[in-house]
């Protein structure tokens, strides 16, 4: 995602996952959260279609 | 007493069970010094005096009745201030838990005080050990002991345990390591601590950050040290479910000193390349120490680990974000804002996200694998950088700008997403007198050849054996 997030977004998302933040904590999250978010889109550039997730460890 | 504060755990065992020196003596000296420096350096959040010398008498006794020592008796020890203590305060460097007193000890530090170390308090970290510089606002950012001039970063999250170590306010503390945290303040520090592989040490009574990055380890002055600290501490607990029950090798048997024949695969890309050039130029030198005794030195890649950033976000955001959940709906004031807003953003990270993150970790995972399967270590700088003063904010590395944050946990982190073992070790000093670390990675449970590595090193440098000069 490369597009700013606007608050409604935010505190739609927000509420959605069950927290009913303020417009202030919202706002001071934003940079972070658009940040986070550009970040987590490398994972589209890496071919995991044959790759199963991690669920377990190496526990012998 | 003086001799005795620098003195490393093993030698401290020796002299208490050869009744050269008494433990009450030998917690008494660690607790004049913590008294003497801790009002600026701020290592400790509690410190528990009374108990550690009532415990320290009864070590006395014990050793004069007869009674069977542990391979610790009388060592003192402290503790990040995650690890459970049975009435003990254990605030997670927070203000939200400052109050919270356990009912028991954690696993392993039930196991180092039947291995006899004697428990001397609860050690500063961030909060919640959410973050590698090492600051925290509730209790004061521990101070790096190499720098009298600047109030320079200890590295983090153990901060606390990296500082009472070098500074010789305990000769061994205890870290936890989600994406670097025993690695970093080692690295900035001087010591030499261990990640083992995750599932080798018990995280039960080990407040959380992220369930599946999280490993306990201990922080010391040498990798000998390590190794008898980590063999008290590792091995199968039924609190824990993803323990091994592989059996614990006696680490301190594998420290040969022999290095002759060990394959060693130098960490280039993405690892030397970022470092600054004094840090390059010491692990670099390492890796010719290392050859010129024998081992066999060639250069490997991960091309993968540039996804470990993103992977590690989704990751840790999530778990992080749901063991903090409650808190963020409710007390969400009472946090650094630096650290609420980090777990906050985490409730923005969707189930794909965390999934993809699950699947880049595989991925990794079998990269390094792949790459140990015909060496027996990796060696890597442990931060492409020295200790940033606290201010710091930005930085330049190898390859490029970076925020301080994002440079110190570059490099250690890959091997949380992976889980191989991993230690940091002293390797040499800037130009401005500030120690650097290399970091030893090794095959899943096979901490005995990472120690053996490091040990060796040591034997060949000195690097380890410098000590901060403190008023």
């Amino acid at each position: 995602m490369s597009q700013p997030l606007d608050l409604d977004s935010l505190r739609r998302s927000a509420r959605l996952a069950g927290f009913d933040w303020t417009d202030t904590q919202l706002e001071a999250i934003r940079p972070m959260v658009e940040a986070s978010l550009r970040l987590l889109a490398d994972l589209e550039g890496l071919p995991l279609e044959e790759v199963e997730p991690t669920t377990q460890y190496r526990i012998l | 007493m003086a001799e005795l504060i620098f003195a490393s755990a093993t030698e401290l065992a020796r002299m208490i069970a050869g009744k050269q020196v008494s433990p009450v003596e030998v917690v008494r000296a660690h607790l004049d010094r913590i008294t003497a420096l801790d009002g600026s350096l701020r290592a400790f959040i509690t410190v528990t005096a009374e108990s550690a010398l009532a415990a320290a008498a009864d070590a006395e006794r014990a050793l004069t009745s007869g009674r069977p020592l542990g391979p610790l008796h009388g060592v003192p020890l402290g503790l990040k201030d995650l690890y459970d203590t049975a009435g003990v305060r254990t605030t997670g460097g927070s203000r939200i838990l400052g109050d919270r007193v356990p009912a028991a000890d954690a696993t392993v530090v039930k196991r180092l005080r039947e291995a006899g170390m004697i428990v001397l308090g609860k050690l500063n970290m961030v909060e919640f050990a959410y973050g590698p510089e090492g600051l925290n606002p509730h209790y004061g950012h521990a101070r790096n002991p190499w720098d009298s001039a600047t109030h320079r970063m200890a590295g983090g999250s153990s901060s606390g345990s990296g500082v009472a170590v070098a500074a010789g306010l305990a000769p061994v503390a205890l870290g936890s390591d989600t994406g670097g945290s025993i690695r970093i303040p080692c690295s900035l520090c001087g010591l030499t601590g261990i990640k083992p592989t995750y599932g080798r040490v018990s995280r039960a009574g080990v407040l959380p950050l992220s369930w599946s990055m999280d490993h306990a380890g201990p922080m010391t002055r040498t990798a000998a040290d390590c190794a008898l600290v980590l063999r008290a501490m590792a091995g199968y607990d039924p609190a824990d479910p993803t323990t091994s029950v592989l059996p614990v090798p006696d680490y301190t048997a594998a420290l040969t000193g022999d290095v002759r024949g060990l394959r060693v695969g130098l960490l280039r890309a993405f690892f030397l390349e970022s470092a600054t050039p004094d840090v390059r130029a010491a692990v670099e030198a390492a890796a010719r120490a290392l050859e010129k005794a024998g081992a066999i030195v060639d250069e490997v890649a991960l091309p993968s680990v540039r996804y470990t950033a993103a992977g590690a976000l989704a990751v840790v955001g999530t778990e992080a974000m749901t063991y903090h959940a409650g808190w963020l709906r409710r007390r969400a004031a009472e946090y650094d804002p630096d650290v609420s807003h980090r777990l906050m953003a985490g409730a923005f990270i969707s189930g794909v996200h965390y999934v993809r993150g699950q699947q880049a970790r595989a991925l990794v995972r079998r990269e390094v694998d792949e790459a140990l399967a015909r060496r027996d270590v990796l060696l890597a700088p442990a931060t492409p950088i020295p200790a940033p003063a606290v201010t710091e904010r930005q930085t330049t590395l190898g390859d490029g700008p970076s925020d301080i944050r994002s440079a110190l946990i570059r490099l250690t982190r890959p091997f949380n997403f992976s889980g191989h073992p991993a230690c940091s070790v002293p390797c040499g000093f800037t130009r401005d007198g500030l120690p650097i670390g290399m970091q030893i990675v090794g095959r899943p449970f096979d901490e005995a050849t990472v120690l053996r590595a490091a040990d060796g090193y040591q034997r060949l440098s000195d690097w380890h054996t410098r000590r901060p000069v403190l008023a």
